[in-house]
C-alpha cells in the first residue's frame, strides 16, 4: 500500500515537466559547483605545493648566518586543503591559507582566498553543499506542497480514502515518494562528486570516505526533515495555496533569514575582540616576559642573576653555553605561554560562537546541517584551529632547534657565530594531516544532536498530521 | 448491506441530517432525492466516514463506520459527481493504482477487460486522463468498483453533467452491478434517472427523510409531481 502510493508519487513527479526542469537545474548546479570547487582546490593545491618547494629552497639556500637570525628569516607554511572541500568549502575562503613562522611571534594565517575574489563573491559562493542546503529544500517544497492539500482540492484524496487506505499509509507513501524523487535526482550528482573526490589532486586522507559517508547521512537526514515537514504541512492545510505560502515562508526563514540572524545574534552575544586590541594586549603580556633583544631590561637583569646563581658563576661568559641562545630559548618559552593564553581565548570564543550557531539549529535545521557539513568536509573552524595549532607547534620546535644550536654551538660572547646549510636541512618540513573522521564526528556532535532532534520531531509531526488527515476540512 | 440508524449531523446550529433511518439491501438501487442543501452529500460523507455523526450510526455490511472507518470503506466503492483521477496517469494506470490501493492487484489484461466492461475502449484506456470527458471518468469509477468487487456502492450525483448517451450507458452499468448483488445508494437530482434505475427512492428535505417509495409506488407515476408535493408539504 505504502509502496504503491510512493511509486505513484514518484512517477507523478517524474512526469511533471516543472519537476524535471527543476531537477535538471539543481543537478547542473550541483555538478558545476563540484567541478568549480575541484578546479579551485586543484589550483590552490598546485600553488601550495609550488610555494612549499620554493620556501624550502629559499630556506636551505639562505646562506650562512646566526641561527637566531635564521629564526627571523622565517618560513611560510601552507594549509593543506581537505579533499572534501570540493563539496563544501566551509570557511576556507575566509580564513588564511599561509602562516609565516618566525622567532618571537605567533602570526595569524594570512592570504585569504576571498581577498583574491572579484566583487561577485558578495553574491555568495556556489558550492554543492549550498545547493543541497538551499535549493533542494525549495525543490522539496515545490514537490510536496500539493501532495495532500492539492489532492484534497482535486478530490483524489477523497477517492483514495474511500478505498479504505489508512491515512498513515497515505502520508507515509507520499513522503517516501517525494524522498525517492529527490534521491533519484541526487544519485547522479553524488556519483559525479564521488568521482571528483576519487580523482582529487589531493591524496585522500585516511577517513575521507568515512567523512563522505557521514556527509551523505547528515544531508539525507536534513532532506528527510524537509520532506516530512512539508508533507505534514500539506496534510494539515485546507488548500495547496495555503500550504505553498506556509512552506515558502518556512524555507525563507530556514535558508535565508536564520543563517544571517543567528550569525548576528551570536556575534552580539559572544563578541570577538577587536584585532588591534587583541594584538596590543598580547604584545603587552609578551613584553612582561623576556625580551631577548633588550639586554638592559629589568627582566633580563633578573634572569641573568638567577641563571648565574644557579650555575655558581659571576659572568655569563663563564657559563658552559651561549647565554644569548639560552635567553632566546627561555623568552620563546615564556612568549609561548602568552600566545597560548591569548590565541586560546580567541579560538575558544570562535568555537563557542560556532557551537552556539549549531545549537541555534533547534530553530532552523539548516544551521545545524551547515555546521555538521563543514565539520565532516574538514572545512570548519575546528579544523582550521588544528592547522593553526600544528603550525605554531612547528614554529616553536623550529625556533627551539635554532636557539639550541646557538646556545650549544656558539662560544660565549661570540656574536659572529654562523650556522649553515647542514642545520637548515636538518630542520623538519611542516606536515599537517586533516583530522580523523572520529575527530570530525566529535566536532559535529552538537549539530548531529540537533539534526536527530529535528528528524524525530518532523517524523512525529508527519505521524500527527496523518491522524488529522481529512478528505473534507470544514 | 448499508444501514443508517438515527444518523444525525449538525453544522453549528444547523441540522444537516436529522435522525436518518435507512436500509439498502443487496441488489437494491436506492435513489436519495432532494434539493440542494437537503443533506444528500452529508449522508454520503457520513457513510464514507469523512464526517463524524453527532449521533446515530452508519453501517456498511455490518461494520460501523464511526468505529472502524477504514474497514468500512474497504467494503464499498464510491463514485462522486466527478471521478477524481491523476491527470499524469493514463486510464489504465489510474485503475491499476486505485485498485492496488483497494487491495486488488490485477494483471494488465484483467484491467483492460474491466475497463471494457465499464465501456471504455482500449485505446482510450492508454491515454492520459487529462484529456478524458466526464463520462469517461465515470467509467473508470465503475471499473474501479468492479475491480475492488465492492458489495456496496455510494454514488453522489453520478450522472450530473453527462450527456444522455453517457447517462444511459452509466445506468446500464449500475443495473448490472445491482443484478450482481451490489447495494447501491445514489444521491441525485436526476429524477429521470431515478425513475429509470432506482428500486426505491427517498426524498430528503432539510435533513429529514420525508418519504420513501418502492418501485411499484412511483413506477408509471409522475415522479416530478410526487417529489414537488413532498417538498411543499
Amino acid at each position: 500500500m505504502i509502496a504503491t502510493i510512493a511509486k505513484g508519487e514518484l512517477v507523478g513527479a517524474w512526469r511533471d515537466g516543472r519537476f524535471r526542469l527543476g531537477a535538471v537545474l539543481v543537478l547542473v548546479l550541483l555538478v558545476v559547483a563540484g567541478l568549480l570547487a575541484r578546479q579551485q582546490v586543484a589550483r590552490e593545491t598546485a600553488e601550495r605545493d609550488a610555494a612549499t618547494a620554493l620556501e624550502r629552497k629559499n630556506w636551505v639556500e639562505q646562506g650562512n648566518k646566526n641561527s637566531h637570525s635564521a629564526g627571523h628569516y622565517g618560513v611560510n607554511v601552507f594549509k593543506p586543503s581537505s579533499p572534501l572541500a570540493v563539496f563544501d568549502r566551509g570557511i576556507e575562503p575566509f580564513v588564511g591559507t599561509t602562516v609565516f613562522l618566525e622567532a618571537h611571534r605567533q602570526n595569524q594565517t594570512a592570504f585569504l582566498p576571498a581577498q583574491d575574489a572579484t566583487a561577485m563573491r558578495r553574491f555568495g559562493e556556489l558550492s554543492a553543499a549550498l545547493a543541497l542546503q538551499v535549493l533542494v529544500p525549495l525543490l522539496v517544497v515545490l514537490l510536496a506542497f500539493g501532495s495532500l492539500a492539492g489532492e484534497r482540492e482535486s478530490g483524489t484524496l477523497r477517492q483514495t480514502l474511500s478505498l479504505g487506505v489508512a491515512p498513515r499509509s497515505i502520508v507515509l507513501g507520499k513522503a517516501l515518494g517525494i524522498a525517492a524523487a529527490i534521491a533519484l535526482l541526487l544519485t547522479p550528482a553524488a556519483a559525479v562528486l564521488a568521482i571528483l573526490l576519487s580523482r582529487s589532486a589531493e591524496p585522500a586522507a585516511e577517513g575521507t570516505w568515512t567523512r563522505a559517508g557521514w556527509l551523505a547521512a547528515v544531508y539525507a537526514a536534513y532532506i528527510a526533515v524537509i520532506v516530512a515537514g512539508s508533507v505534514a504541512v500539506s496534510a494539515s492545510t485546507r488548500t495547496a495555496r495555503s500550504a505553498l505560502t506556509i512552506l515558502l515562508a518556512m524555507w525563507a526563514l530556514n535558508c535565508i533569514v536564520a543563517p544571517r540572524l543567528a550569525s548576528d545574534v551570536v556575534h552580539g552575544q559572544l563578541p570577538m575582540p577587536k584585532l588591534a586590541v587583541f594584538e596590543v594586549e598580547m604584545q603587552k603580556d609578551v613584553m612582561e616576559g623576556l625580551d631577548g633583544h633588550d639586554a638592559r631590561s629589568k627582566q633580563i637583569e633578573d634572569f641573568t642573576k638567577r641563571t648565574l646563581a644557579e650555575h655558581g658563576k659571576t659572568s655569563v661568559d663563564q657559563l658552559p653555553f651561549n647565554f644569548q641562545g639560552f635567553v632566546m630559548l627561555e623568552s620563546e618559552r615564556m612568549a609561548g605561554v602568552v600566545f597560548d593564553h591569548h590565541f586560546g581565548k580567541l579560538w575558544d570564543r570562535i568555537q563557542e560562537q560556532d557551537r552556539a550557531v549549531a545549537w541555534a539549529g533547534f530553530a532552523a535545521p539548516m544551521l545545524a546541517l551547515r555546521s555538521a557539513s563543514m565539520a565532516f568536509a574538514g572545512t570548519d573552524f575546528a579544523h582550521h584551529r588544528r592547522f593553526a595549532r600544528a603550525a605554531e607547534e612547528h614554529r616553536r620546535e623550529f625556533v627551539r632547534l635554532l636557539n639550541e644550536d646557538l646556545m650549544n654551538n656558539a662560544r660565549p660572547g661570540d656574536h659572529g657565530y654562523a650556522a649553515g646549510r647542514a642545520l637548515w636541512e636538518a630542520l623538519p618540513e611542516f606536515r599537517h594531516e586533516v583530522a580523523s573522521a572520529a575527530e570530525a564526528w566529535r566536532d559535529a556532535r552538537p549539530s548531529l544532536i540537533v539534526l536527530a532532534a529535528w528528524l524525530v520531531a518532523s517524523l512525529a509531526f508527519l505521524g500527527w498530521s496523518a491522524t488529522r488527515l481529512r478528505a473534507v476540512i470544514l | 448491506m448499508l444501514e443508517a440508524q438515527k444518523l444525525t449531523k449538525r453544522f453549528q446550529d444547523r441540522v444537516a441530517l436529522d435522525a436518518l433511518d435507512l436500509r439498502v439491501e443487496a441488489g437494491e438501487i436506492f435513489a436519495l432525492l432532494g434539493p440542494n442543501g437537503a443533506g444528500k452529500t452529508t449522508t454520503i460523507n457520513l457513510f464514507l466516514g469523512f464526517l463524524t455523526p453527532d449521533s446515530g450510526d452508519a453501517r456498511i455490511a455490518g461494520t460501523s463506520v464511526a468505529q472502524d472507518p477504514v474497514a468500512a470503506r474497504r467494503k464499498l466503492a464510491y463514485i462522486p459527481e466527478m471521478v477524481s483521477l491523476y491527470p499524469r496517469f493514463s486510464g489504465i494506470e489510474n485503475l491499476d493504482y486505485f485498485s492496488r490501493l483497494g487491495g486488488h492487484k490485477r494483471r494488465g489484461e484483467e484491467l483492460y477487460a474491466l475497463l471494457e466492461r465499464a465501456g471504455l475502449a482500449r485505446e482510450a484506456a492508454d491515454r492520459r486522463v487529462g484529456t478524458y470527458s466526464k463520462g469517461m471518468r465515470q467509467k473508470i469509477g465503475i471499473a474501479l468498483a468492479l475491480a475492488t468487487g465492492a458489495k456496496v456502492l455510494l454514488l453522489d450525483e453520478p450522472t450530473s453533467g453527462l450527456d444522455p448517451a453517457a447517462s444511459h450507458e452509466f445506468s446500464r452499468m449500475l443495473k448490472k452491478l445491482a443484478d450482481e448483488g451490489v447495494a447501491i445508494l445514489m444521491a441525485t437530482h436526476d429524477l429521470f434517472r431515478a425513475r429509470e434505475d432506482a428500486t426505491r427512492i427517498g426524498i430528503l428535505v432539510n435533513g429529514r427523510l420525508v418519504a420513501q417509495h418502492g418501485r411499484d409506488e412511483f413506477r408509471g407515476k409522475d415522479l416530478e409531481k410526487l417529489y414537488l408535493e413532498r417538498l411543499a408539504s
